[in-house]
């Protein structure tokens, strides 16, 4: 496997604020039983021609899901992959519906805060 | 040896039906007690949550035209396919093996009590519309673009352990292969204490999930109290 490149990131610190929040973390990302049926509750996921990356599923397993994935090894691209998903494809409205009564945004809001930790974030006035 | 042969083998056989199947059944019932005791220690009562169940009203015309109106704006009428078919499934999934005149003439051999057993035809055409669900679910999978963007290896290898038992059950029952009859018996059984184990620890646990998430947990979605917090 190749070996990750963390430069830049405080991995500990990343493994630090999962573990804060890691029962409720994996309890949710077993409980996804990736049905989708979230998809249409989400605004930008019907306004951008239902494209799966707006799906409220995928922007769950893709960040909060992927960071406990690598237990917090991540490097910069992996979090600008995340911060992608958590802030351009996510007002956080908090309108996602999931059947099974996964807290989508509270998790995406973790992922946020993880990123803005790590000082990823959109950054409006330099972009 | 033959993988075949080793699975209808007598010693082999005789474990898989016996201690195999008392261990699945405890696996399986301890390991949801677990996950639901450790679900109770990781949440606490919210004090602050205040539960005003709505009054019951007497079902008229218009309570039954708004509930179809309300229905038709939520998962119901936006996923009518999926939500029939996953709820077909999940009945079946629970109703067909519970139910099964073979299984309970088992139970009662085991333990001496048994449920009440459906006909056998009946519960045939369970099975058989299971497996169409868990056919839909495949296709679902592989051609829906957004329920493909998720999937991986483990969620088809999920979808096959749930329907394996009720595929070789069809296939023992039916008597299809009947040269390999055995060897079928015992996948069977094998694929349904395998469903058992793997409930407690894999996404099967969605089973207990379900109505933790949605009847106890406070949340804006809540079906229940929901007057618990993380």
């Amino acid at each position: 496997m190749a070996k990750i490149n963390t430069a830049g990131v405080d991995t500990e610190r990343v493994k630090e604020r999962l573990d804060e929040h890691k029962t409720k973390m994996k309890l949710s990302l077993k409980a996804c039983a990736h049905c989708t049926l979230c998809a249409e509750s989400c605004f930008l996921y019907m306004a951008r021609d239902r494209d799966p990356k707006y799906t409220p599923s995928y922007k769950f397993i893709n960040s909060i899901g992927l960071l406990y994935k690598q237990k917090g090894m991540v490097d910069k691209v992996t979090l600008g992959e995340i911060r992608d998903n958590v802030w351009e494809r996510c007002a956080l409205c908090t309108r996602c519906y999931c059947p099974l009564g996964i807290n989508i945004p509270e998790m995406l809001a973790l992922a946020r805060s993880i990123c803005r930790e790590q000082g990823v974030y959109p950054r409006y006035d330099r972009e | 040896m033959e993988t075949s042969t080793l699975l209808s083998g007598s010693n082999v056989f005789d474990f898989i039906r016996g201690p195999l199947a008392w261990i699945s059944f405890i696996v399986f019932f301890l390991g949801l007690i677990y996950q639901t005791y450790r679900f109770f220690s990781y949440t606490k009562k919210n004090p602050h949550v205040i539960y005003n169940p709505r009054p019951r009203k007497k079902i008229t015309g218009d309570s039954v035209q708004n509930f179809f109106k309300k229905a038709k704006l939520s998962v119901i009428g936006i996923n009518p396919v999926m939500i029939i078919v996953t709820t077909v499934f999940h009945l079946c999934l629970v109703i067909t093996p519970l139910f099964l005149l073979a299984h309970n003439i088992l139970l009662k051999n085991a333990i001496g009590f048994s449920l009440f057993s459906l006909s056998e035809r009946f519960v045939d055409y369970l099975t058989i519309i299971l497996i169409a669900c868990g056919l839909f679910f495949l296709f679902r999978r592989i051609f829906v673009l957004r329920v493909r963007a998720i999937t991986d290896w483990y969620d088809y290898f999920i979808l096959f352990l749930a329907t394996a038992p009720f595929i070789t059950g069809f296939l023992a029952y039916h008597q299809i292969f009947s040269e390999h009859y055995r060897l079928i018996i015992a996948l069977h059984i094998l694929a349904g204490e395998l469903m058992l184990m793997a409930v407690p620890f894999t996404k099967f646990v969605h089973m207990v999930f379900f109505f933790v998430f949605r009847f106890v947990i406070e949340s804006e979605y809540s079906l229940g109290k929901g007057d618990r917090t993380w």
